[in-house]
Order: structure tokens, then sequence, then C-alpha cells
């Protein structure tokens, strides 16, 4: 299926519809059973679907319905973990950890089946999506291997498997988040091989997310990480990582993040227009997927979908822009 | 033989797990929806501040703190409690998986009144055993805020030291304060050579004319670079941390602890659920007093605050190092 420029697509997550959240608490303590859970969770994820294709998405997500966490669904499916007790993540929010306890193992596909179901409700594509190896590693307490590099290296060979078996089913996007990659620059060449571990035997078009970080120390060596993609929050920081590409071109394709996920605000699409202009005049439109800095999980549906529509509708004015002989 | 001092770094779990009720998350979840008072909260902290002290007790400790129960994290209690200070979005701190929110300076900032003294009061008359207060100091703080009110940043981080000293002076006078703990991990966590000279300003400034013995807090890096010359600045104490930095056991091989100071350790790891084996714990302790024999007291503590740990894992760390430390306590008796 071949793509317009400037792609449009999201970054993962969304928001659990009140039902879901309401299901999921009454699955927890035990009233319902884990059927009735999963065909709610199908319900949403059909809902989100199809607003996708309503709103014009070019690239699909399954937002995640099934997901609490995007470490600790991969410790609940994964051989050697175990989840920990509540940690406060910042102000009132608590979440819990992956704890490390035995040699970690794929006993089974994770995502295989969700990626299936999703796909057979659109002809679009929708994206395989992995929590990478050194996030995991990283956002998970190591109660086992006693050594960061031991640890993010055994996460990467269950993702491994795991990436070639969504390939296998059909998947041509993977993506394959390492929000954690900016925190720890001394660890980037750790990143990098535990992700080669992950992509290298993919052919699929590979994808990471990197959350807002201290992108001057890991630029522009990050563009080593072995994906073709790299996704990045740009609207958040006023789209500054520009300059950096401006003094070491950014080789790779790129997922520019252009809404604000943090914020209730919705952009205009003159302020989604201006960044585009602005980052067209460092990057070539060929490189670039268009998209919200991260996951939209922490928004209401509307927010969502005002937000979302408002990107699809800017991008859809600058490929007309671009096309006509004037920009030429 | 040194005074063995069991103690905790700063702040402490704030909710525990079931089948224990976490009331303080449901309190703010209440307060913030607008349905209980601030009077309301304020009573729950309370109440949540009585029972990490006596978890503490329990588990075995000689000095504790109120657990930062009433904090968010290290910058915007004591931020809100100055004048200048506006906070505003999240941000990561350190290389922690947790976020703060950062508060910036849109004016001069300067202390109007006492931020901690009640917290360290009502503390004192729940605990039998001292508590220590804590704040960040000027350094620390300033790294973690914005300031456009100054075009200096040395300028910042001196205000910040004299707002601090009046803080000092409350929990010295008011508080009657028996150990004041000043933590400053971005000393270590980021090594800027070039403001080595400041941050000896700042805390001179910080702790002039002070009588109550001062604890200086590293944690998140090691002291390479700094030490020994960082024995100079007039604490009484120095902390060190010996899990995210073996480094610096290093640094007490080449270069014996002097008389007259005493060193905190942190030798048990407060980022991880695993374990410490008790023979760990005390070849550890063995350790620092073959290396420390002049030191005095040695603090034995987690490497930094228990928060990034579930309630029930963080006091039973706290217990094994108590249990660990038991018998090299009873070796200081003298035997006749």
């Amino acid at each position: 299926m071949s793509l317009p420029l400037l792609p449009t697509t999201t970054v993962g997550s969304f928001p659990k519809p009140e039902y879901l959240l309401r299901a999921r608490a009454q699955r927890t303590r035990g009233e319902i059973s884990p059927q009735t859970l999963q065909e709610l969770e199908e319900k949403a994820t059909r809902e989100w679907i199809e607003l996708q294709e309503r709103l014009g998405l070019d690239i699909l997500v399954d937002g995640e319905m099934y997901r609490g966490d995007m470490a600790t669904y991969f410790a609940e499916n994964l051989e050697g973990l175990k989840i920990s007790g509540l940690v406060r993540s910042y102000g009132n929010r608590y979440y819990r950890k992956p704890i490390v306890t035995g040699s970690i193992q794929r006993s089974r596909p994770v995502t295989v089946r969700w990626w299936r179901f999703t796909q057979s409700l659109t002809k679009k594509p929708v994206k395989g999506m992995l929590t990478g190896p050194y996030t995991l590693m990283d956002w998970s307490f190591d109660e086992h291997y006693g050594s960061r590099r031991d640890c993010a290296l055994a996460f990467a060979e269950a993702l491994r498997e795991e990436a070639e078996d969504l390939e296998r089913a059909g998947a041509t996007y993977i993506q394959i988040d390492e929000p954690a990659v900016s925190v720890r620059p001394q660890e980037l060449e750790l990143a990098i091989e535990a992700l080669g571990c992950v992509t290298q035997n993919l052919k699929v078009k590979t994808i990471t997310h990197i959350c807002y970080g201290r992108f001057e120390e890991i630029y522009p060596e990050m563009l080593r990480l072995p994906v073709d993609q790299i996704d990045l929050e740009m609207a958040n920081s006023g789209y500054d990582l520009l300059n950096l590409f401006k003094k070491n071109p950014f080789d790779k394709e790129i997922g520019l993040g252009v809404l604000d996920v943090h914020s209730h605000h919705v952009e205009t699409e003159e302020q989604i227009l201006s960044g585009l202009q602005k980052t067209l005049k460092v990057l070539s439109p060929e490189q670039v997927t268009v998209d919200p800095d991260c996951g939209l999980k922490t928004r209401t549906r509307e927010e969502v979908e005002k937000k979302l529509a408002v990107m699809v509708s800017a991008v859809k004015k600058l490929r007309q822009e671009l096309k006509s002989p004037a920009a030429r | 033989m040194p005074r063995l001092i069991v103690t905790a770094v700063n702040h402490y779990p704030k909710i525990p797990n079931l089948p224990r009720s976490a009331h303080l998350r449901q309190a703010i979840a209440q307060f913030q929806e607008g349905k209980i008072s601030p009077q309301d909260l304020s009573r729950v902290q309370e109440e949540v501040t009585r029972e990490v002290l006596q978890e503490q007790q329990e588990a075995g400790l000689d000095l504790v703190t109120d657990g930062q129960i009433r904090w968010e994290d290290l910058a915007t209690y004591l931020a809100q409690g100055m004048e200048g200070f506006r906070v505003t979005g999240l941000v990561r701190l350190y290389d922690t998986n947790t976020y703060y929110r950062q508060p910036v300076a849109e004016r001069k900032v300067s202390w109007k009144g006492p931020i901690l003294v009640r917290d360290l009061q009502g503390a004192q008359k729940n605990s039998s055993v001292p508590v220590k207060a804590v704040l960040t100091g000027p350094y620390t703080l300033a790294s973690l805020c914005l300031h456009p009110a100054y075009p200096r940043w040395e300028e910042f981080v001196l205000d910040l030291a004299r707002a601090l000293r009046q803080e000092i002076g409350a929990l010295e006078a008011e508080g009657k304060a028996v150990w004041i703990q000043i933590d400053e991990p971005n000393l270590v966590f980021e090594k800027r050579p070039s403001f080595w000279p400041l941050f000896k300003e700042a805390f001179q400034l910080l702790t002039s004319g002070t009588s109550v013995p001062i604890i200086l807090q590293t944690y998140y890096g090691g002291l390479d670079g700094l030490y020994p010359e960082i024995l100079q600045l007039p604490f009484r104490v120095l902390g060190m941390d010996f899990v995210t930095a073996p480094a610096n056991w290093k640094l007490l091989e080449n270069h014996p602890f002097p008389k007259g100071k005493g060193l905190a350790a942190g030798i048990i790891d407060a980022r991880n659920t695993k374990m410490e084996s008790p023979s760990e714990i005390s070849s550890r302790i063995e350790r620092l007093l073959a290396l420390c024999p002049q030191a005095d007291p040695i603090h034995l503590q987690p490497h930094c605050g228990l928060e990034f740990l579930p309630r029930e894992t963080a006091q039973r760390k706290l217990e094994i190092l108590a249990r660990a430390a038991q018998p090299f306590k009873f070796q200081r008796e003298p035997v006749q």
C-alpha cells in the first residue's frame, strides 16, 4: 500500500473509555471473567480504529486498550518477571514496576494476537508495538542479572522473537519504543546494542520513539540506533531539536511530534503548519512522518479527536502546497 | 571505635500496599477534586508521618526523618515556601524514572518564614529517637529550577543560600533541631568543576554561625575530584554513596577519613528491591570500620531516599541494615 507524502500516525496509546476502566477494576476484584474484559477491550479497539479511519490517519495503532502500562504489560507476559508493589512516579501518581527475578524468556507470543485482531479491522497498516529492551531494563528492578547490559540483552532476545513473529504475521511497521534512552547518555551504546539485537533480522520498517531528554549529549550518536525512523517530541520543546539537526544532518526518517500531549489546549492549524514548515527547511518531506509528541492516553477522547483532526487537516493543506508548482 | 548510627537518608514511601489502605493517595485525590479542605489533607499527612516514624523505629533506626510526607520532590516544597518562585511543568528527576514540578524564580528569591519548623516539631513529638531535619541545599535547588529573574546563576545560588540560612536558623532556634542535613546530589550527579568555588561559597554562607551539627549529604555519584578537599568544608558529617559510586571506597583507601568528622555511608541499594544479605552488609560495615577508624560518628544508611521502593520493601531494607549493624554496636562497649 502506498502512502501519501508526510504520512500521519500516532505514537501508540489512546485513553481507555470509562466502561473499560470500570471493567478493568472489576476484573481485578474478580467480579467479571477474563472473556468479558477481553470483549470490552476489543470493542474499545474497534472504536479507536473507526476514529482513526474517520480522521484519515495513514498508519494506525491498536491504542493499547489491553495494556496497563508499557513496561508492566511485557513483564506480565514474559517468564522471569514479577510485578512490584506501588511506587510513586510524581505528584499523586503511582505505578507498579517489573521485577526481574529469573532468566527472561518468552514462552509464547505476547502482542501478535492483538496485532492480528486489529489489522483485521482495517485495510490501512497497523503498527506492531513493542517496548524496547533498554527501557524495559531501565524501568525494572533487577534481582537476577546484576548487570544492566546482561539484563537489557536478555529482554532484547525475547523482544527479537516477538518482533520476528509480528513480521511473520504480516506487520509492515514495527515500533520499538525506547523512551528511557535519552536519560543516561553514557549508556547510549548499550541501547544501540540491545535494539540492534531486536531489529537485526527484520525487513519491515522499524521505528523507535524516544522521549524528550538530554539530546544535546546523545546527538548525533543516537542516529546509530538501528531503526529506519526515530520518533521525537518536537512540539513541546518548540522544535528546538532542529538546531541540532542544522549542525549535524538528521539522516534517518523522523516521526515528527507536532502535538503537545501534556496540554489540554488544542493546537491551531497555523501552529502545526508553522512547525512543519520550520522542519522542512532542515529536513526533506520524504523523511517526515507526522504524529503527536507521545502517546495520547492521558488526554480525553474529545481532546484526542480534536487534536488529531487539526493535525491531519494541517498536513493535507501542506501536501497541497508542496504539490502546487509555486512550491517547486 | 566510632559510634554507629543507623539512619535513613530523606524520603520514605508515602503509601503502603494492600491489604493496608493508601489513605494519603485518596486524600490527595479528594483534595484535588475540592472534596476535602487543606486542613483535612494536613491531618492525613500528619497521620501518615506518624506511621512512617513508627515504621522507621520498628525497623531499628537510631536517627529518623519525617519521611518528607508533605514533599512531592526535593525542589517544590522548599520553593513554594519561599518568596519569588512559581512552580511549573514536569521535568525528569536525574536518571530516575520519576518527575518533579520545576520551580521558576520569577522574582528575587527570599525567605519569608519557617518552612520546615512545624514539620520537625511534629515529628519530634511523635518519635522516641532523634529526628534529623533535611533540606535540599542551595546548589542542588538552584540546579533544579529555572531562574529568569537572575541573569547570573551564581547570584541565584547565593540568594538561595541566604534564604536557606534563615531556615536553618529557625530550625535551630524554634525547632530545636539536633541534626540538620543538607542534600546536595547535584554536586556529584553532574560534576562541573568550574562550580566548585561557588559551591564552597554557598555552603559557607549556609552554615556560618550555626551550632547544630550539619550533615552534607551526597548521592547519585562519587566524590572523585572533590575528596579530600571537600573535608575542609564546615560540616560535621559527610554523606557518601557507595552503591552508585563504588569508587568512593578507593577514595577512602587513598586518603583516610580524618579525625573530628563523621561519615554517613550509603551502603544499601535504595533503588532496587533485591535484598542485601546480612553477610554482605556486615562486610561493608567491617570495611568502613577498617578504612575509617577515626571517623566519628559513622551513619549507616541506604544510598538515597526510599521512595523508589514499595513501602514494605523499604522497611525490610532498613530492618536488615539495622540488624546487621547491631553486633558492631555491641563491640563498642569496653570489655574490662
